[in-house]
């Protein structure tokens, strides 16, 4: 019961902030929301389960791209398209993910790089499914139950999103599953050794993460309310391991951190380095590998102990 | 069959460029087990020095040529120095040196955008642009010289791992680091080498293949994907793997360019279900380590 409300207490919170920021601050305030999700579900496979990909914003494309296709494009019904969606998702990351958990070694990694340079080829050449280099546009969300939902209400559903997926990552992260992901991340032989099915493990931890990417992706679909392929290329798949990165990966604090850090970054940055901002992110990566492998939140950790 | 072999040998060019940048990635693997994804980028950072000193400076090929790849064995060593060393000192794990290295990836990428122009730059043709003809087998020179040049390359790289000592160690620190250690192998030295190696050997890769595609920032990543995929054919336990997987992978990329019935695009996607074939049916590739 306490639990549940202090749930409902962050919703209100998160979902209210909206209607005291203008139109403008209330778009960035939800795109960076939805970063945070990517890189909580990213952190989940990359932080505690181990597994390098370049994939996950992909699949925030493939779920952006596929309710967007079979809503307006097969007409089918809002829940159906949301299921088929996943669904999708489902499939392309088992079909990835099985062959590329079979060997020890960073073959997922590379084969996540290839599936997320041909997702955008398939964009470019989709012709009138994917609506090509123009993408697809001219569209708004179904109303549900009659009521059309715009603006900071439609804010309210992308941090129901974010909290669904945080709450789904928690309760996982607690459990039995939790600890043989860390396990196989750590030592793949001992966790083998404690009966622990490494690959399945593996591939299960990716699908899932894959998924929840697109579902999220579902929910930027009506954001700007276009989808096209230059969003959904390499430059973000790498951002978002930065993000985990240089926020702590491992800690869905971290994640939080370093999602909305690098979020926010480029809004400053941009006098001084113009759009050369992700340069600046590389430098950040290699310095915080090399200096601070444990991320911002490992810096809190260590604040918090020297103060208190 | 004229124009079969026409594409065989267009073919056999780009899977010579595949294999080399295979040859690249296997020799910081093989001592070290880093999968280093800045390959690519090494590549598209060469042919950027050929636009400079061939196309801008108008150096003569073989001095320009050199100039290149005595820059990449720098940036190889540099890097090695920077991102790695510290970190295997450090005892931290092997996924650390491998983010270090996409950390480094992106500069390389990002720095190489910020200072030259975004459209592609020309880099000139060693012998010009010409064909080639010997009977019913034709090409461009610019196909037989590289085709030339990696068949020298993988001959050395073959003589170097069998025949020399330094090739050895490098086998020993592959088979267990620590037992080469304690027989007196310098770890640190075989690693330099193999980064430095490995950047001359991606830089030769997209010198070559530069004439044909132009310099471009973007011109890596697809690199680093089919010069995995080769490697992921081939086997990593061998040298000739390398080259053979390169092969079969530019072979299976342009047919289906030419005879499917496909939007050319798509090819990028040849790669991709190479890579997903060869793990599930043959994960140690097609030749066997000895």
């Amino acid at each position: 019961m306490k639990n549940t409300l202090r749930w409902l207490g962050v919703f209100v919170l998160l979902a209210g902030l909206p209607f005291l920021l203008g139109n403008y601050y209330n778009d960035v305030y939800r795109k960076m929301l939805l970063w945070v999700t990517l890189a909580l579900g990213y952190n989940f496979l990359f932080g505690i389960g181990g597994q390098v990909s370049f994939s996950h914003f992909a699949f925030y494309g493939v779920g952006a791209y596929s309710i967007v296709i079979f809503l307006f494009q097969f007409h089918l019904p809002l829940p159906l398209a949301i299921v088929l969606g996943v669904a999708l998702c489902v499939l392309v990351a088992l079909a990835v993910a099985i062959p590329s958990t079979r060997l020890e070694g960073f073959y997922l990694a590379l084969a996540t790089l290839a599936l997320a340079q041909l997702f955008v080829v398939v964009l470019n050449e989709g012709g009138a499914v994917t609506g090509g280099t123009g993408g697809l546009a001219n569209y708004r969300l179904p109303d549900i139950f009659g009521v059309h939902i715009t603006g900071p209400w439609y804010t309210a559903v992308i941090v129901f999103v974010l909290l669904m997926t945080l709450f789904i990552l928690l309760k996982l992260d607690r459990s039995w599953f939790g600890r043989a992901c860390r396990a196989v991340r750590d030592n793949p032989e001992a966790a083998a050794a404690m009966g622990i099915n490494v690959a399945r493990t593996k591939v299960i931890v990716f699908t899932l993460t894959s998924a929840l990417a697109g579902v999220a992706g579902m929910a930027y679909a009506f954001v700007d309310n276009t989808v096209n392929p230059p969003i959904f290329g390499l430059e973000n798949a790498f951002l978002i391991l930065f993000m985990v990165i240089v926020g702590g990966s491992g800690r869905h604090a971290g994640a939080v951190i370093g999602a909305v850090l690098l979020f926010l970054l480029p809004f400053f940055l941009s006098p001084l380095v113009g759009h050369h901002h992700v340069l600046v992110f590389g430098l950040l990566v290699l310095g915080a590998i090399l200096v601070a492998p444990k991320g911002l939140i490992g810096a809190v950790d260590f604040m918090k102990k020297k103060f208190s | 069959m004229q124009d079969f072999l026409e594409l065989a040998v267009s073919a056999t060019a780009s899977g010579c460029i595949y294999g080399l940048i295979a040859l690249a990635y296997l020799l910081m693997i093989r001592p070290t087990g880093i999968i280093n994804f800045a390959v690519g980028e090494w590549a598209m950072v060469s042919a950027f020095g050929g636009y400079v000193f061939l196309t801008k400076y108008e150096f003569p090929y073989p001095l320009g040529m050199a100039v290149v790849i005595a820059f990449m064995l720098l940036v190889g060593w540099v890097t090695e120095r920077v991102a790695v060393r510290p970190l295997v000192e450090k005892g931290a794990p092997l996924l650390a040196p491998v983010l270090a290295l996409l950390g480094v990836l992106v500069i390389t990428r990002e720095i190489i955008s910020v200072s030259f122009p975004p459209d592609p730059l020309p880099v000139p043709f060693p012998f010009g642009f010409g064909r080639l003809e010997f009977g019913l087998v034709a090409g461009s020179y610019q196909s037989f010289f590289i085709i030339a040049v990696t068949v020298l390359v993988f001959v050395g790289a073959w003589f170097f791992f069998e025949k020399t000592l330094w090739g050895r160690s490098f086998e020993a620190v592959s088979l267990n680091r620590k037992a080469a250690a304690l027989m007196g192998i310098n770890l640190s030295r075989v690693t330099s080498l193999s980064f430095a190696g490995g950047a001359a050997m991606a830089g030769l890769g997209g010198l070559l293949v530069a004439p044909n595609v132009s310099a471009h920032y973007q011109m890596g990543v697809p690199l680093a994907i089919q010069g995995f995929t080769a490697l992921v054919i081939g086997g990593v336990g061998r040298v000739e793997g390398a080259l053979l997987g390169g092969l079969l992978l530019a072979f299976a990329e342009q047919f289906t360019t030419r005879y499917a019935p496909i939007a050319s695009g798509y090819t990028q996607g040849v790669p991709l279900l190479l890579l997903m074939l060869f793990l599930l049916v043959r994960p140690t590739g097609l030749l066997r380590s000895k």
